[in-house]
């Protein structure tokens, strides 16, 4: 494969994620370590997608600090959002890994598109990492 | 098996422990029977004996190989990893056959004879005696009694066989049945512990199970196992693997996002949707069935920039590829000179490879033959080959001296077969390398085109070159001073290699840019209707001659002598130099060509000779140059469906159109569409040489 994200590695990881980033109704992008489920990247306003209603009881009060000026208010801060968010993927991505597992050992889950009335959720799950990528779906 | 062996351990340690109780307890019950011993004569002998015996069926077991212990014991290695153990074990044994030794002479006379009286004189002795004072070791001397009853030996052979073998042989079957019993019960009760801790464990997890929130149970026992802190963030991020993954996965992501039909559409529900209608959407030209609109345009701001498009090649076997190569950024002088991009439709906003060169690429195409290879010239000279399957670098590349080009290569094609093919490479010296695609160290042959005769010069300075499908050994080059030659690769009969001085196709008055035979699939041969573009504003279509009819002069087509000078039987004027021209794969009357002033335009030559059917500029770049920037150098054809075509010139940007179905595409194709050709082609060279003039 060519590598078209040679030089400076971090410079070339922004650009890349940047760029997928402001693709017209890109909302947010996680990477996350697929054995670990730790939080390595996450671009665009993660805490958005969590609706308020979702994030239970662990952070109730919490409204967002305003610092980037683009959050919005009615979320937790992105953090916590982040985390939240990533949990229940890393976990949706687990349980659909070992339905792929029973299914046929020598399977093995490749992408996940999780298409709702809203939105949609762009999953690649990779032996190490996992990419999430959520979008607006246009209206239909 | 770390784990195993910390276990086995663990229990030699324990095990060396009862050990040393063992023989502490064994010493002092020699002593106590030493004591005895020395008094009766006749009660030593048998551990002694006993010893031996036991040595015996070691050494019998060690020879047939299937020591009864074996089977028994815990582990798979243990009897032979335990092999220290029972030595040091044995050495309570020792002791008491050693001491047993000492009384054995006296008794190796005695005892022989029948046991009878021995067994009358020992009771007495044994039953006040040892009794007593210790119970510990009537168990430890019970397996030699059991044994001492089955039969007599010569005491002192085994005896002295035993001594010599004394470490090795003991071990295994000592006492194995005890040591053995616990051995397995120290292992059961380590299992039973680790039970034990695993079922705390899991009762603890559930508790906190119970006690944590609704959300958090599925994801706190194990997620995040951590968060990392900078560093490790920092190592991870650069590392390659996670630069790798992440090419890859925004690459598919992209190409998700870019899918513009929706396959969740419900054409039940009444959407309104007036912006539907094509007419007003994008940029297109034409109308009906001879539209061509736009479908993508690439350009990627960190490899495109300030960059030329040189050529153009969509993949054969991925209809959806399509390559461009570029020519140098000025602005970036640390940037590879050369780049090519391998662009795909379904992902627009990155290419999907870059590779790289250290010379600006000025032709490049994928290879026919393995959809994995791409050929490029160079301004160098260099030919270089470049691999899908790895990195940007070329997997191979021409030597910059010695054989081969030292003048920029502005042409390279495959010609021939899958199992047979060689990269044909010419420069703008008039050499022609032929290579093959596994070794670019040298050249395979090679050539130098010279002017023919008439010529002030013998210098000849090819910029394009073209071979027919049929015919791998011959090819046509498009000359700076405007003539197109036929050049042969070999010796054939009654032409030598290299130019064909007897033919020359003469009309342009401007260096030739491109030359291309008509692509001939069609129930009509084509194959020799030639279409080339110059910068002396025109195309013209030739009919070039077949390379083996070239000796015997046909008749007409302004030949001159014993030297024809063919000249063109269509010609297109345009309004700007053209740079390219291309027939359509598909569609036999179609072909597009690319001008100085950024315009595509589409003709068929069934339809009309004087005019494009429809034509098209690429949409400009908002933030690209606006003087000077719209140039189109090249324009190329999908091949397997002439559907779509792509063009690029200076600006960088590389932009793909589709056409309407009277312009490409394999529906509605009619056997009439090639010999409408056919008979156009035919007419033109009845009425005269200037046939252009006469349709």
């Amino acid at each position: 494969m060519a590598e078209s994200v040679l030089g400076a590695g971090a410079d070339a990881l922004e650009e890349t994620l940047g760029r997928l980033s402001k693709k017209a109704g890109v909302k947010a992008t996680i990477v996350l370590d697929r054995a670990t489920g730790a939080i390595l990247k996450t671009t665009g306003q993660v805490g958005s997608i969590l609706k308020p209603k979702s994030l239970g009881s662990t952070v109730p009060g919490q409204t967002a600090a305003p610092f980037s000026g683009e959050a919005p208010v009615t979320t937790s801060s992105p953090d916590q959002g982040a985390e939240e968010l990533a949990a229940m993927v890393w976990n949706f991505v687990g349980t659909a890994g070992s339905l792929v597992e029973e299914l046929d050992t020598e399977d093995e889950l490749r992408l996940l598109r999780l298409r709702t009335k809203k939105q949609e959720l762009v999953i690649v799950p990779d032996a190490k990492y996992v990419l999430i990528v959520v979008h607006d779906t246009p209206p239909a | 098996m770390q784990q195993r062996r910390d276990e086995i351990l663990a229990k030699k340690a324990k095990l060396a422990e009862l050990k040393r109780q063992r023989e502490l307890r064994a010493s002092h019950a020699n002593a106590t029977r030493q004591s005895i011993g020395t008094g009766s004569d006749i009660l030593s002998p048998t551990p002694g004996r006993a010893d031996s015996r036991r040595e015996i069926e070691s050494l019998i077991n060690s020879l047939v190989g299937e020591p009864r212990s074996v089977s028994v014991s815990t582990g798979i290695n243990s009897p032979v990893r335990r092999g220290s153990r029972p030595n040091s074990v044995l050495s309570a044994g020792e002791l008491s056959a050693g001491t047993s030794e000492f009384a054995t002479p006296a008794s190796g006379q005695v005892a022989p004879p029948t046991p009878v009286p021995q067994v009358l004189s020992t009771i007495p002795l044994t039953t006040i005696y040892e009794c007593p004072p210790s119970p510990v070791k009537e168990v430890f001397s019970y397996s030699k009694g059991v044994q001492t009853t089955e039969e007599w030996m010569t005491p002192s052979r085994p005896r002295a066989f035993s001594e010599s073998d004394n470490e090795e042989q003991q071990p295994t079957t000592s006492t194995p049945n005890k040591r053995l019993s616990r051995r397995a019960r120290d292992r059961e009760e380590e299992l039973r512990e680790n039970i034990r801790k695993e079922i705390e464990e899991e009762l603890r997890a559930a508790k906190e199970l119970v006690t944590d929130g609704v959300l958090k149970p599925s994801a706190v026992p194990n997620f995040p196992a951590r968060s990392l802190n900078n560093e490790e963030l920092r190592a991870v991020t650069q590392s390659d693997d996670f630069m790798d993954f992440i090419d890859r996965s925004t690459k598919v992501i992209e190409k998700a996002l870019d899918q513009e039909y929706d396959i969740l559409t419900d054409y039940t529900l009444q959407v309104v949707d007036i912006e539907d209608d094509d007419e007003h959407k994008g940029n297109t030209g034409g109308k009906g069935r001879r539209k061509v609109r736009e479908v993508a345009q690439f350009y990627d701001e960190r490899w495109s920039k300030k960059r030329m498009i040189s050529s153009i090649d969509f993949s054969p076997k991925f209809p959806e590829l399509l390559l461009a190569s570029y020519t140098k950024n000025p602005t970036a002088p640390h940037d590879p000179d050369g780049i090519v991009q391998v662009w795909n439709a379904h992902l627009h906003d990155r290419p999907e490879f870059v590779f790289h060169a250290q010379s600006d690429i000025l032709t490049a195409k994928f290879s026919p033959f393995h959809p994995n290879l791409i050929i490029g010239g160079a301004y160098s000279g260099q030919v270089l080959l470049w691999d899908t399957r790895a990195r940007s670098a070329p997997v191979q590349k021409t030597p910059l001296t010695g054989s081969g080009h030292t003048h920029p290569v502005y042409c390279v094609d495959i010609v021939g077969t899958q199992n047979a093919n060689n990269i044909i490479s010419c420069s703008t010296d008039g050499a022609v390398c032929g290579w093959s695609v596994d070794m670019l160290a040298q050249p395979q042959e090679a050539l130098t085109l010279l002017a023919p005769a008439p010529a002030k010069t013998e210098d000849l300075s090819p910029t394009c070159m073209a071979f027919p499908q049929a015919d791998p050994t011959f090819f046509l080059v498009g000359s700076e001073e405007g003539t197109i030659f036929p050049c042969h690769r070999y010796d054939r009969a009654g032409a030598k290699a290299g130019v064909d001085a007897r033919v020359s196709y003469k009309g342009h008055a401007a260096p030739v840019m491109s030359v291309d035979f008509h692509p001939a699939r069609g129930p009509v041969d084509l194959g020799d209707l030639v279409l080339s573009a110059s910068l002396d504003w025109s195309v013209k279509l030739w009919k070039v001659r077949a390379p083996a009819a070239t000796s015997a002069i046909g008749p007409g087509l302004g030949a001159v002598g014993g030297e024809a000078h063919v000249t063109p039987i269509l010609d297109f004027v345009r309004e700007d130099v053209v740079y390219d021209a291309a027939w359509s794969p598909i569609k036999p009357g179609v072909f597009s060509l690319v001008d100085g002033a950024g315009w595509l335009e589409l003709w068929d030559i069934t339809v009309e000779t004087e005019e494009p059917v429809t034509r098209i500029s690429p949409s400009p770049r908002k933030d690209g140059r606006t003087m000077l920037s719209k140039s189109l150098n090249k324009v190329a054809w999908e091949q397997s469906e002439g559907k779509r075509l792509a063009t690029g010139g200076i600006d960088g940007a590389l932009t793909m159109f589709e056409v309407g179905p009277d312009l490409g595409g394999k529906e509605g194709l009619k056997n009439e569409e090639w010999t409408n050709v056919k008979k156009l082609v035919n007419r033109i060279e009845a009425v005269g040489i200037n046939g252009s003039t006469a349709v």
